[in-house]
């Protein structure tokens, strides 16, 4: 089987990178090493090669119209430049993706992930075309590059190769202008908890917007980061990866995800059938596990109570962050409360891991100026 | 890279054996530490216990995957390296030494292994740096 490659992939492999297949896409899961890489980013920061997830731009007059009819959450709230997280949903309420999305001045942008890239485009484009809509769907997934930085130090590192005022950018909003000269939109959004940007821009400087800030950020400990350390970041901010904690038969409900959804938007595809759920009751119920140590909790384990299974692990991995064995799990609603303790299944052995309140890791708040001179010390 | 001993003899799964007066020290190779990446847990067997060789009976984690642990020898499990328990930062630091998993008291084998220069040439025949 042939793999892709991002524009970044010599980059990669210069840096001694271990490359796997991630989906049909040759990516580094690893530089130096995945507990050394998310430490990295939770002190200091990290810089992120996401070419290979998808990219959609929808223009035209009615775009907003077919986004609202697409997207889970309340796009029409959505104010100017900034962004939100949602879905792309099935006609029975499950996520065919979980996306963000942009609203710009004269078009939406919606980043989708490496393995919607197959799906989305056409599942957006086969609604447009069945509501009638008078608006373009252009996949520019391989036409654009996108890198994240991530990390406390993100500003510092970028601010000085970017000529918009970083300060101004809020978190969830954005930003376009000119990065390493070239023109770029700039997101305050990320996967890993921390403050950080990503960048989205002509794929044919990838490799010169990755070399300056790897440059302008090696000096203040800002590393390339591997798929591996991404994927425990986001476990330990409680984010959710498509495939596992949601997928055709995970809704977002189920999930804990309902922020994503607004339940009143009738008219979008998926709203009706899981508004239906949402008033029934869900069956299951997503919760996250702890246990100080021993086994790994993985993807598949089962869990089990007094005996009795009652779900899976859909992620888990070992924090070195809050220094724990870390999982979310799907279990049957009501049998896994805060506090409880239940047994992973792997292969016929088992290990406890409490019920705790999610998510694992909460990234300080900036501390008021007044608090850092205290005057009784 | 950590001096691969030349007195021992290696798996093709990447464990090592060291035998002595009848007992045989069991360890995994420095590629196979290597290749796991940042190592959280090991599960050991029990002392005392009755190991057959070719089976699993041992179990070294890293954050990303479970290396399964072949027995090259069949016999009884004399001593176990409970220093693993708590930092396994040995596998790393010495494979062939302290980061010894167990001991078995021989009654059978070893079986299916081979010395340095063999380990090394599937190494190299598996395209991985020997």
């Amino acid at each position: 089987m042939s793999t892709r490659k991002t524009p970044l992939f010599e980059a990669h492999e210069a840096a001694s990178a271990r490359i796997i297949d991630f989906h049909g896409w040759a990516m580094p899961v690893q530089y130096k090493g995945i507990l050394e890489e998310t430490r990295c980013v939770r002190t200091a920061g990290g810089l992120f090669d996401l070419c290979h997830m998808g990219r959609l731009v929808i223009r035209g007059p009615q775009r907003e119209d077919l986004v609202e009819r697409v997207f889970s959450g309340n796009f029409s709230r959505l104010r100017l430049g900034r962004a939100k997280y949602g879905f792309l949903l099935n006609t029975d309420g499950y996520p065919i993706d979980d996306v963000l999305v942009y609203r710009d001045e004269e078009e939406v942008h919606i980043v989708i992930n490496a393995t919607g890239r197959e799906t989305d485009g056409p599942w957006v484009t086969q609604c447009r075309d069945e509501g009638g809509y008078d608006a373009e769907v252009t996949d520019v997934s391989d036409d654009q590059a996108m890198i994240a930085l991530q990390g406390r130090i993100s500003e510092h590192v970028l601010q000085p190769l970017c000529g918009i005022d970083l300060s101004a950018v809020k978190y969830y909003g954005f930003a376009t202008g000119p990065v390493c000269g070239i023109d770029t939109l700039l997101a305050r959004t990320g996967y890993t908890g921390e403050d950080g940007f990503e960048l989205f821009f002509d794929k044919d400087r990838a490799t010169e917007v990755w070399n300056a800030l790897v440059e302008s950020g090696s000096a203040l400990g800002m590393h390339p980061i591997g798929l591996g350390a991404r994927d425990l970041l986001r476990l330990e901010a409680g984010m959710p990866l498509y495939g596992q904690e949601i997928n055709l038969e995970i809704d977002p409900l189920e999930a804990d995800l309902a922020f994503g959804l607004d339940l009143e938007k009738t008219g979008t595809v998926g709203i009706p059938a899981l508004k239906a759920r949402a008033e029934a009751g869900s069956a299951r119920e997503a919760v996250s596990l702890a246990s100080d140590g021993g086994r790994v909790p993985r993807t598949g384990f089962g869990v089990q109570s007094g005996g009795e299974s009652i779900g899976i692990v859909t992620s888990g991995g070992a924090s070195p962050t809050v220094d724990k064995r870390i999982a979310r799990a799907l279990v049957k609603a009501g049998s896994a409360p805060v506090g409880s303790t239940v047994d992973i299944e792997t292969r016929g052995k088992t290990f406890p891991m409490e019920v705790v309140p999610a998510p694992f890791y909460k990234r300080p708040r900036k501390k008021p100026a007044a608090s850092v001179s205290n005057p009784t010390a | 890279m950590a001096d691969r001993p030349e007195d021992i003899q290696y798996t093709k799964t990447h464990e090592w054996v060291r035998v002595a007066d009848g007992e045989a020290t069991i360890g995994i190779t420095d590629f196979a530490v290597e290749h796991l990446g940042d190592l959280v847990f090991v599960d050991l067997p029990d002392e005392g216990q009755d190991v057959e060789a070719g089976t699993t009976v041992a179990e070294v984690e890293s954050v990303k995957a479970v290396g399964e642990v072949y027995t090259p020898v069949t016999g009884e499990v004399t001593a176990v390296n409970g220093d693993l328990a708590d930092d396994q930062s040995s596998l790393s630091t010495d494979p062939f030494g302290d980061g010894w998993l167990f001991k078995v008291k021989v009654s059978g084998g070893p079986d299916d292994v081979m010395d340095l220069a063999g380990y090394e040439a599937q190494l190299e025949s598996e395209g991985e740096p020997a």
